[in-house]
Order: C-alpha cells, then structure tokens, then sequence
C-alpha cells in the first residue's frame, strides 16, 4: 500500500506555508490569522498506521453478457480507524456502478462490499482495477492500493426471438416440435379407427358414439429438429455499437438460445478470416462452448480459401441453416448457393444497414448507386434460388423480419 | 472517491446505476462561484497602478480558472487511444487535458490570491474573511475531489472552529492602533514556530502497511 499525504493535506499545507510567510515578510498578523485554521487541521496529522491491511477481490463471474451487471465482491480487513473508499475503474467498453466507502467505525464488521460493472460489448475484455484508498478521519493521510481485475470473456447480448422456424419434415429424434407424423405427443393430431394393440385411454368416445365403431385420437409425433447457425464475422461496418458484426454476434446469440432453449440440436459456423465450427448438441455446455467460439471467432483454424463449401461434418442432412451475414464476401455467398443446392433450407438474415461513403460527386454516387444495384442483385440471385433474405436492423426483434417464417412450417424442398 | 453506502455482498441486487462522471453535487457546484469569489474579494479595490499587483490578479485568475476546470476534468475517463493513434489536434487537446489535470492549479490560486492580499494595504477584517473563502474554498474542492458528504468533516469541526477562533483573535489583534505599523515582533517569533511545527508535519513517514492481492 502506498501512503501518502492527501491532496487536500497539501493545499492546507500551502496555505500555512503562504500565510506564514506572508506574516513574516509584510508584518501583518492577521496572515499568521489565515494560516491557523490549516495549522490546526495539520496538527491532527496521524503517524500511526494500519500494520497490516488485507484487501480481497473476487469475481464469480468467468463470462459475462454484454449490457448485463456482473458483481464483483471487495472484502477489506485491518484498516484500523481509516475509512475505505473501494471504486472499480472500468477499463475500454466497460462501465461501473458508483463506489463505496465503508467507514471507519464499521472495521470490525469486516463483510464484504459488492460493486458491479457492466461490459458495454461483447469480446474478451479487460475490466479494470479495483482502487482502494484509506483515509484518515481528517482526511491528511492517504494510503491507496490498486487491484487488477482478471480479463472476461463477455459473450453478445442475445437479440430477442421468441418465435422459432420450423421445418416441415423433421429428423426422428425426440424433441418438442409437433411433427407432422403421428406419435406420442400432446398436439391433437385426427382420429382414426381402433386396431387392435392401440392404447385403450386413446379412445375419442365422442366419434366412437357417433360413428358406433371404436375410435380414437391420434397427436403429433413430437421431433426436434437440427439448426445450424452461419455467422458471418468477416466485416464490421456501420454505425458504433450497431456494426455489422455486431448484429451477427447479437442474431446468431439469441438464434442459438432459443432453439436450444426449444430442446433443438443447434450447430454453429464462424466465417472470418477462416473457418471454424460446432456440430450441432445440445444443453448448456454446449451453449456455452457455442458462444466461445462466437466470440474468439474463426483465427487460426481452417483457412477460410475453401469457405465456398462449407464443412459437411458441421451439416446434418435436413438441418434448418440460419446465416447471419452482410453479405458483403461473394464466397459466402457462393457458398449459401451450394447449401442450397445440397438441398439444406436456408434462409438468411442479412445485417448490412450501412453503405459505403461517398464524397458528393457524380462519380462516387454512380459507385455509389452500382454498388447498390450489385447488393440488390445478391440478394434477388438468392431469393430465386429459394434462400429467403431478410434484413434486420439490429434495434428490433428478430421476430419481426422473421415473422413470415415463424407462423407456419416451412416446406423442405431438395 | 465515490462515498455511497457500502453494499453488502449479500444484499439484494439493486437496480444498475452507472457511476455519473465526477465530480458531482454541490461541493462541485461551490466551488467554481467560491473561487470567483475570493479572486474578486482580494482584488478589491480593482489595482489600476502597481503592476506587480496586477500580476498577482492576473495569475489569480488564470489559476482559478484552472484549478475550476481541472475539478470538472477530473471524473472523465482519460481516454482509451493510445496518443500516438491520435491526430495533431487530438494530441495537442490531450496534452493540454494531462497538463491542467497534473499541475496543483489549487495551491497556485492560493498562493496568488493571498500575495494579491499581501500587495493591498492592510486592512484586517477583509483578509480575515478572504482567509474564511480560501477555507470553504479548500474543502468545496476536497469534497468534490473525493465525491464525499459534508458529513465526513464532521470530526474536524472542533479544530476548524478553534481555527477560525484564531483567525478572529489574529485579524482583532492586527485591528488594534498599537500593533498596526509596528515590528510586530511577537507576531514574527509565533509565526517562525508555527513554521518548524508544518515543516516537521510535512517530513515522510515510513509506511508500514503491507497489502495482499488476491485476484
């Protein structure tokens, strides 16, 4: 701990000092007069110190969401008279709530105080220092410590989807989507004549009446399904804190916490600068082993010059693709043609809501303008081949560019 | 120094309350109108002749001014860029910002305002409450600095009454014919004791606190 005078000590110190001497040189006592308050003040200067002071931090959290408090606990001990002020100082991208000071009559207690700081965005981030300075009761004597706080990992906050897409032909895999087979789930599904072997408390005895014969309710098989979420993370263009990449972390986060939250298998696909992915599982591991890679990205895996086919491992026959891109890399694009061509289902969120600069000339809006043209024609190129594109903003829901799909099942096409 | 309540580790979750940009409240709000205030207090009447008096004002405003821009700095961030990333500007800005924030702008104000004093002709009672500004003055600052109550100064009461209990008797005692003009001798002996004393206040004390870090 590093003690030392308080700047307030100091300015009362330069103020007897000043006055003093003032006294001296111009003869005039009513200086000597200016400087006695500060004089007092200075007298109750403490030599004694706290012999041992212990200052202990502690973070539960080892990931945390963007926009979302996470505590931090500071538990200080032996400050013997001294009160403690305890204020995190949050580093790049990161805020924090107002510190606290535990005074001296309330050593003894010895519990521990909890400060909170938010990451503002998401990625590995430092979070800053914990400062803990001791003062004295008449705050002369200052001794303060900095705590370094360890880096977290701040996964995307979730966009909100509250409404899932789901695909008309299902793998058999038990889930929670009404299929269009019959089975043992709870969607009533028509009734049919009794066999022998049925399930006598399967008996509709409203149709056995009218019709005189026995029969009996048939439900839904209930399936899940396999999502495979694309994140394009290879451009961050557009406005702060609503780039791009932004919008891609954010969809492809709340796309995978509603289907897994849906007992789905989700799987993941990160584009960048190369590619890396998570077959599709389920459960909150894999959630979490999803949103890691979502926010390290794709560096130093495979390198992205074979992105035009995407991995085959990473692709369950039948799976439901959700791509969240800008659109911005043909190969990308090249690749979502292929998928589809595989016969997946693909639909795509495109994230791109900026344009590119352009200084007022003739020139640069018919760039301008062609480069709009070629953006459109993207998008129309995968609309005829069956790749829905939908464009989302970031501000609102995902359900809303999404709602044309999420209100009924979407016919699986090879 | 934030100075809110200490929240229990086991407390229920408050709602999320951003640290506001220091400094904050009244203490922050006094102390720009107290310094404008003791300028103009001690440079009355306004010096039109003596230039070294005129000086004094001068650097009393200038220090002033600073010390009151480098409160309202002082709770900003300091900047996550890197200053060599900056532009010419941008640097020059942030040179100017790291300069008014490191220099004691507090001290000069009163250094300047008390010479400023010193260069007018004596008249007791004036100083006497010029030495009441540069007090309020002191604490506005300290109190906005560390973003503390008024409660804190609680304890110091009895010493800052006794203080200005002197202040009064040393302003009556430069009031009284006998002193106004003379040596003033005795004023000069308790002056030079009372500079041994904060001189032997201000000498270093070895420390003796250890601290633990525990991630």
């Amino acid at each position: 701990m590093r003690w030392a005078l308080s700047a307030h000590a100091r300015r009362l110190l330069t103020l007897a000092l000043a006055g003093l001497a003032l006294a001296v040189v111009t003869r005039r006592p009513e200086f000597a007069g200016v400087a006695a308050p500060a004089l007092l003040l200075l007298v109750t200067w403490r030599a004694g110190r706290p012999r041992a002071v212990e200052v202990r931090v502690g973070t539960s959290a080892q990931q945390a969401v963007e926009g979302q408090p996470v505590p931090i606990t500071v538990a200080i001990s032996g400050q013997d008279g001294y009160d403690a002020g305890i204020e995190l100082v949050p580093a790049a991208a990161i805020t924090a709530e107002r510190g606290v000071t535990i005074p001296a009559r309330s050593a003894d207690l010895a519990g521990a105080v909890r400060l909170r700081f938010r990451p503002e965005r998401w990625g590995n981030r430092h979070i800053g220092t914990v400062q803990v300075t001791l003062r004295d009761a008449c705050r002369l004597t200052e001794g303060r410590v900095d705590v370094e706080l360890p880096r977290v990992r701040c996964a995307p906050g979730p966009a909100v989807l509250a409404s899932s897409i789901v695909l008309s032909k299902l793998p058999s895999r038990l889930g929670e989507h009404a299929a269009r087979a019959t089975g043992e789930g709870v969607e009533f599904a028509g009734v049919r004549e009794f066999v022998p072997g049925d399930r006598q408390r399967r008996i509709n005895w409203p149709a056995t009446t009218r019709r005189g014969t026995l029969h009996l309710s048939t439900f839904a098989a209930e399936r899940t399904q396999n999502v495979v979420v694309i994140a394009d993370l290879g451009a961050d263009v557009g406005e702060d804190g609503f780039t791009t990449l932004d919008l891609v972390e954010r969809g492809a986060a709340g796309t995978m916490s509603r289907y897994l939250t849906g007992r789905d298998r989700v799987g993941l696909i990160c584009v960048g600068s190369g590619i890396a992915w998570i077959g599709p599982g389920q459960g909150r591991r894999h959630f979490g082993r999803l949103l890691d890679l979502l926010v390290t990205g794709p560096a130093g895996l495979e390198r992205a010059s074979a992105m035009t086919r995407l991995p085959r491992a990473a692709l369950p026959p039948g799976a439901l693709i959700i791509a969240f891109s800008p659109l911005l890399d043909r190969r990308l694009v090249e690749a979502i043609r292929d998928l589809r061509e595989r016969g997946f289902s693909v639909l795509v969120v495109d994230v791109l809501n900026s344009g590119p600069d352009h200084d007022g000339s003739m020139l640069s809006g018919l760039t301008e303008r062609i480069w709009k043209l070629e953006q459109q024609a993207i998008r129309f190129s995968l609309t005829e081949i069956g790749v829905p594109v939908v464009h989302w903003n970031g501000r609102t829901t995902l359900d809303e560019p999404l709602a044309p799909y999420t209100r009924r099942a979407i016919v699986v096409r090879h | 120094m934030a100075a809110s309540d200490p929240n229990p580790a086991g407390a229920p979750e408050a709602p999320w309350q951003p640290a506001r940009i220091r400094p904050t409240g009244r203490a922050a709000l006094a102390a720009a109108p107290l310094a404008a205030l003791i300028v103009v207090w001690a440079a009355l009447p306004v010096p039109t002749g003596r230039s070294w008096t005129k000086i004094a004002l001068i650097a009393a405003i200038v220090t002033a001014a600073l010390s009151v821009i480098r409160l309202a700095i002082s709770g900003t961030p300091s900047g996550f860029r890197s200053v060599a990333l900056m532009s010419g500007p941008a640097r020059a800005v942030e040179w100017v910002r790291r300069t008014v924030r490191a220099l004691p702008w507090a001290e000069g104000l009163i250094v300047a305002v008390l010479g400023l004093e010193a260069l007018h002709p004596a008249r007791p009672w004036h100083t006497g409450l010029l030495g009441l500004g540069l007090l309020a003055y002191l604490f506005a600052v300290h109190l906005a600095e560390t973003d503390a109550r008024l409660a804190v100064l609680r304890p110091q009461l009895p010493l800052l009454a006794a203080g200005i209990g002197l202040l009064a008797l040393a302003v009556g005692a430069a009031a009284l014919p006998a002193l106004d003009g003379g040596p003033a001798t005795p004023v000069k002996v308790i002056a030079i004791a009372a500079l041994v004393l904060v001189a032997a206040i201000a000498l270093p004390f070895p420390g003796a606190g250890t601290t633990h870090r525990d991630g």
